[in-house]
Order: structure tokens, then C-alpha cells, then sequence
């Protein structure tokens, strides 16, 4: 019982974290239509941003995740406007020019940290003990800042003009620029949006888990596998999604080891594209 | 009635003799050099360039895959295999790479080619995933992570394919052969795919059965991945895991993409200059990703037509003003 509670902890905090990871996923794909393959590669930045801000400046742990978020963001904001904005429409060029900046992205990580994983620890340790259950404290400030962020991503979408704007160009982007929304401006910001959840996603977690060149791959394709299950471009069936992924993830590992778990859920996947290529809680998908 | 709509094309144009023809004269480069750096470089061309290969199939029809190191795999581990029983007949084991992965295609077509655009990308690249979970999650068949090694030389016609020479004109072959597949098929269809490339559903509204040639070119794109994983292990003479990682999907696409998706030239001269500039790199061959991810953002931005697309500009551009 003790096992299945402790599993059921860690699986509810791996899906937080996916769940901020697959938010972002999805809001570029629901909003420009593009598939982000360089959304690891922003995980990782986030990761080496809040590590160099700790270990070579001395900065407050805290900060440099604040310095991460900010970079990530900054970097996503640029690379749109500069360079996706140009092609917005074609999906298999942006997805190009996103693996791309990917590539060249863990290429420079490589080049200026090397190959090794990092040094990475996060400042808070211990646990909190409830009966015979231990939940490690680091996850449960995690999944604090990950539901937070969560709700903080809610209100934006939901309950501002920003937030408006961005649904209605994912809605449908003609109507939405007739009506004088202007994607010029919405559409680096929402980018700038999801690479700051990824680079926020990052820096909280690869003290947990590690910091390498390597960590981008694995979280592209969690990424993939949780918005493919939730509907791409729904933001509701990415979070929930992420939940089930997480949490499948954490028995799987728990009750039969290895990657089982991930082997069910990617064919589960495979399954669900055949009776329901929408997704679990998708709509109409763009272009499928 | 969908072929009668459209007219055939010559069976062979002039990019695809060309290409034909590059990888028959690979079969001298063995025979005037021994420096096993040349045999090393040339035998990795030649095993991408059928991978890539793989990937251009689909991309004449705007799908792109990075299902191809799932298809590789399928194509090595049968080779690995088969080597377990002794079976080391060339005729069988190319005949084996390349069925196999074509008929688990069938039925994996059926399912992912309904989808299209981005959906279709992210569900090969779930496909690759699956792939390489079951090598490791089938130790019994597959060696799991130790993989299967101590393969056999393929055996052509009596003799073994044993030495580095012998091991890079078998690629020269299987280079040669898939090059052949791949030109007869794009050049038969070339109409087909060009307007399932252009605009599928009006394709389909014009007449066109477009799920069939979808599935024939994901079928022996499939088969063509086999002889590139066949390939693969040969040149390796181990089957493991880590040789069919989906990065290395990125790779093959890179490839194609590099070199120009407009003519089967592309995959050929970005596949060689890929390998020739990632050698260059030496002991530091993890940067030659950085340089792939700069071309493919100059081509996409800049370049359009890749490498070769481009030079067919200028040569038609120098011909008009002179």
C-alpha cells in the first residue's frame, strides 16, 4: 500500500511537469500550426540557463530559474519573429527550421558545458513523512510551482485580452484577423509563452532528474506521445494527457521495471491515432 | 481508373541514369585505393544514402517519415538473425531485408497513412520509439542492449564478403540496387506522387486512388529502409539497438533535405557531403549536428530547391544569359 501511495506521489508530480511541458506543445501547434521539434531543446537551455546562473554566478537558485524562464522565452520570441514568421503557413518547413535551431541549440550546449552531465542539485532536500509514506520534498515543491504555473497559464488564456486573442487566431486564424487581431505581435508572444513553460519546466527538474546534453530527446518525445494522446492543439487534453502519462509512467516503473510502461503507452498511442485520431479530448485536427 | 488519367513518364530521366551511374563507378573506388579511411567514408555514404533514399520516397509525396530506422532495423536484426542459423546467401538475406520491412509495413500503412502533414511525422516518430523499445524489451530474439554481434560475411557467389574491400563493393551493390528500386518507382509514378505532393485532395477529387500510391511508397520505402539496415550490419558486423536510434532519423532527413528533395541527386550529394564533412570533424563528430542544423535552416530559409535544386538554378541561369 505504502508502494502504491509513494508511486502515486511521484507519478502525480512526473505529470505536473509534463503536463507544463505539453502545454506549451500544444498552444504553438493550436495557435501557428507548427510542430516545435526543438521544445526539448528549450527544456535543456532552461536546465544549462539556471545552472550557469547558480554555479559560475552564484545567483539565488530561485532567480536563475527566473533567468531561465526569461531566456527561454526571449530566445523562442526572436527565433518566431525572425525566422518561423517568414513560413508560418507551411507546416513541414517550420517544422524544418524548429529541428533545425534544435540541433543547433544541444550543438552549442555540447560546445560550451561538453558531454558530461552536470553538477545540478536542487537547494531544497529532505522529505515529508505522512504515516508510512515519504514524499520526497524537492517533488512537492515542484509539483507546487508546476500547478501554479498551470493555473497561472489558465488565467492568461482564459481571463485576458491576450489570452482571448490567442484562442480566437487558434480558432480560426482568418476570422481572427479580420477582426484586427494582429498575429505579427500574438504569435512571437505566444511562442515566447510555451518556450518560457520549457525553459521553466528545465530548470526546475533537471536538478531532480540530470542536466546533459542527452535530456532534450527523451522530453521531446514524452512531448509528442502526451499531445498526441490529448488532441494536438487542446490544452485540456494535453494536461490531462500529461496526468495519465505520468502517472502510468510511475507504476509502470514501480510494479514492472524497465520500459514497459513506456512501450504500453507508446502502443496505446499507436492505438488511439486508429479509432480516435483526434485525441482524447481533441477536436478537429489541423491538416490531419 | 486512376493510372489512365495520367500519362507514364519515360521510365528513366536524366537525374535518375546519373544517379545509377554514380554508384556504379563507386564499384572502381575499391579497386584504386587501400586507404581504409576512404573505405570507411565511402562505406557510411553508402549505407545512409539508401536510408535517405528511404526518406525521399516519402517526401515526393510531402510526407515525412522518421519511421526509417524502425524499417533499418527490421532489415538488420533479420540479416543478424539469419546469420544466427548460418544463412549467409546474399540472394536470400537482400531478398529477406528488404520483404520483411515491407510487409510489416503493410499493415503499419494502413494505419498511419491516414493521417497527414505534422500528424503523420509525429506518429512515425512514435513508430521509431516503439521500435527501439521492442529491441530492448526482446532479449530473446533480439540480444535486447547487448544487441546480436559476431555476424557472418555475406557470402555472393561463393566467395565471403570478408575483407574491407569486399565489405564496401557489397554496399556499392546494395547502394546500387536500392538506387534502381527507388528511381523505376518515383519515375514510374512521378505524375502520382507529384499531384499527391501538390494538393492531395484535389488529387483525389480528380480521380486519383491516392491511398494506393501512398501505400506502395510507404511499402518499398519500407523495403529500401531494410537494405539500408542490411547494410548497416554488415558494414558494422553487430546489430544493436543504438545503430537504429530515431536520431538518426534526423540524419537521413537532414540528408534529403541538404542535398534537394526535387530529384533523386539530392539525397545522393547531400548523403556524401554530409558523411565526407562530418569525417571532417574527426574525434569531434557530435558537431557535425550543429552543421546540419545550420544548413537545414539556410536551405529552408534561402535555399529551397537544397543543394542540387539550387545548382539547376544557376546552370539554367548561366545557359539563359549566355
Amino acid at each position: 500500500m505504502e508502494q502504491f501511495l509513494q508511486a502515486g506521489i511521484i507519478g502525480i508530480s512526473l505529470g505536473a511537469q509534463y503536463a507544463l511541458l505539453a502545454l506549451g506543445f500544444t498552444l504553438i501547434f493550436g495557435i501557428l500550426g507548427v510542430v516545435n521539434f526543438s521544445h526539448g531543446g528549450f527544456y535543456m537551455l532552461g536546465g544549462y540557463v539556471a545552472y550557469a546562473c547558480v554555479d559560475r554566478l552564484g545567483v539565488p537558485y530561485p532567480v536563475a530559474v527566473l533567468a531561465a524562464v526569461g531566456t527561454t522565452a526571449a530566445l523562442g520570441w526572436v527565433f518566431e519573429l525572425l525566422l518561423i514568421e517568414r513560413l508560418v503557413d507551411d507546416h513541414l518547413a517550420t517544422l524544418m527550421l524548429t529541428l533545425g535551431l534544435y540541433l543547433v541549440m544541444s550543438t552549442a550546449m555540447l560546445e560550451v558545458f561538453g558531454p558530461l552531465a552536470m553538477d545540478f542539485r536542487f537547494p531544497i532536500t529532505g522529505a515529508l513523512r505522512f504515516g508510512p509514506v515519504y514524499a520526497p520534498l524537492e517533488n512537492l515543491v515542484v509539483l507546487g510551482i508546476c500547478l501554479t504555473a498551470i493555473m497561472g497559464l489558465w488565467l492568461v488564456l482564459f481571463r485576458t485580452d491576450i489570452g482571448r486573442a490567442l484562442r480566437a487566431l487558434a480558432d480560426d486564424r482568418a476570422v481572427a484577423m479580420a477582426q484586427g487581431l494582429r498575429p505579427k505581435l500574438l504569435f512571437p508572444a505566444a511562442f515566447a509563452l510555451a518556450t518560457g513553460l520549457a525553459g521553466l519546466t528545465g530548470a526546475l527538474v533537471t536538478p531532480i532528474l540530470s542536466l546533459s546534453p542527452g535530456v532534450a530527446d527523451p522530453v521531446l518525445a514524452t512531448s509528442f506521445l502526451t499531445v498526441i494522446l490529448g488532441g494536438l492543439g487542446s490544452l485540456g487534453g494535453a494536461a490531462l494527457a500529461a496526468f495519465i502519462v505520468g502517472i502510468v509512467e510511475a507504476y509502470s516503473s514501480v510494479y514492472f521495471g524497465g520500459s514497459i510502461g513506456a512501450l504500453i503507452l507508446f502502443v496505446l498511442v499507436l492505438l488511439l491515432l486508429v479509432f480516435r485520431p483526434t485525441g482524447l479530448l481533441g477536436r478537429e485536427v489541423r491538416g490531419a | 481508373m486512376s493510372g489512365s488519367l495520367l500519362p507514364r513518364a519515360r521510365l528513366l530521366g536524366g537525374a535518375e541514369i546519373a544517379a545509377i551511374l554514380v554508384f556504379a563507378a563507386c564499384f572502381a573506388v575499391p579497386m584504386m585505393t587501400k586507404s581504409v579511411l576512404v573505405f570507411s567514408v565511402l562505406n557510411q555514404a553508402l549505407v545512409g544514402v539508401v536510408a535517405a533514399q528511404s526518406v525521399w520516397i516519402m517526401l515526393r509525396m510531402n510526407l515525412m517519415s522518421f519511421a526509417s530506422p524502425a524499417f533499418m532495423a527490421i532489415g538488420g536484426y533479420t540479416v543478424a538473425i539469419a546469420g544466427q542459423y548460418e544463412i549467409t546467401n546474399v540472394f536470400l538475406l537482400t531478398a529477406a531485408a528488404f520483404i520483411l520491412p515491407a510487409l510489416v509495413a503493410i499493415p503499419l500503412g494502413a494505419l498511419v497513412l491516414r493521417l497527414r502533414g505534422t500528424y503523420f511525422v509525429l506518429v512515425t516518430f512514435v513508430l521509431s520509439q516503439i521500435m527501439q523499445l521492442l529491441l530492448f524489451e526482446t532479449p530473446g530474439l533480439t540480444g535486447g542492449s547487448n544487441g546480436i554481434s559476431g555476424i557472418p560475411p555475406v557470402n555472393v557467389l561463393g566467395t565471403d564478403m570478408a575483407t574491407n574491400r569486399q565489405v564496401v563493393l557489397f554496399a556499392c551493390g546494395i547502394a546500387l540496387l536500392a538506387t534502381v528500386i527507388t528511381a523505376c518507382l518515383t519515375r514510374y509514378f512521378k505524375q502520382h506522387f507529384a499531384a499527391i505532393e501538390e494538393n492531395e485532395i484535389l488529387a483525389e477529387s480528380l480521380g486519383l486512388v491516392v491511398w494506393r500510391y501512398k501505400a506502395l511508397g510507404f511499402v518499398v520505402a519500407a523495403g529500401i529502409a531494410g537494405l539500408a539496415g542490411f547494410s548497416l550490419v554488415t558494414m558494422l558486423l553487430t546489430a544493436h539497438p543504438s545503430s537504429f536510434d530515431s536520431g538518426t532519423a534526423v540524419d537521413f532527413i537532414a540528408y534529403t533535405i541538404i542535398g534537394g528533395r526535387a530529384s533523386i541527386l539530392g539525397p545522393v550529394v547531400g548523403t556524401a557531403l554530409m558523411v565526407y564533412a562530418t569525417n571532417l570533424f574527426g574525434t569531434h563528430g557530435q558537431y557535425a549536428q550543429g552543421l546540419y542544423g545550420v544548413l537545414i535552416l539556410v536551405v529552408v530559409l534561402a535555399l529551397r530547391g537544397g543543394i542540387v535544386g539550387t545548382v539547376e538554378t544557376l546552370v539554367r541561369k548561366l545557359r539563359g544569359a549566355s
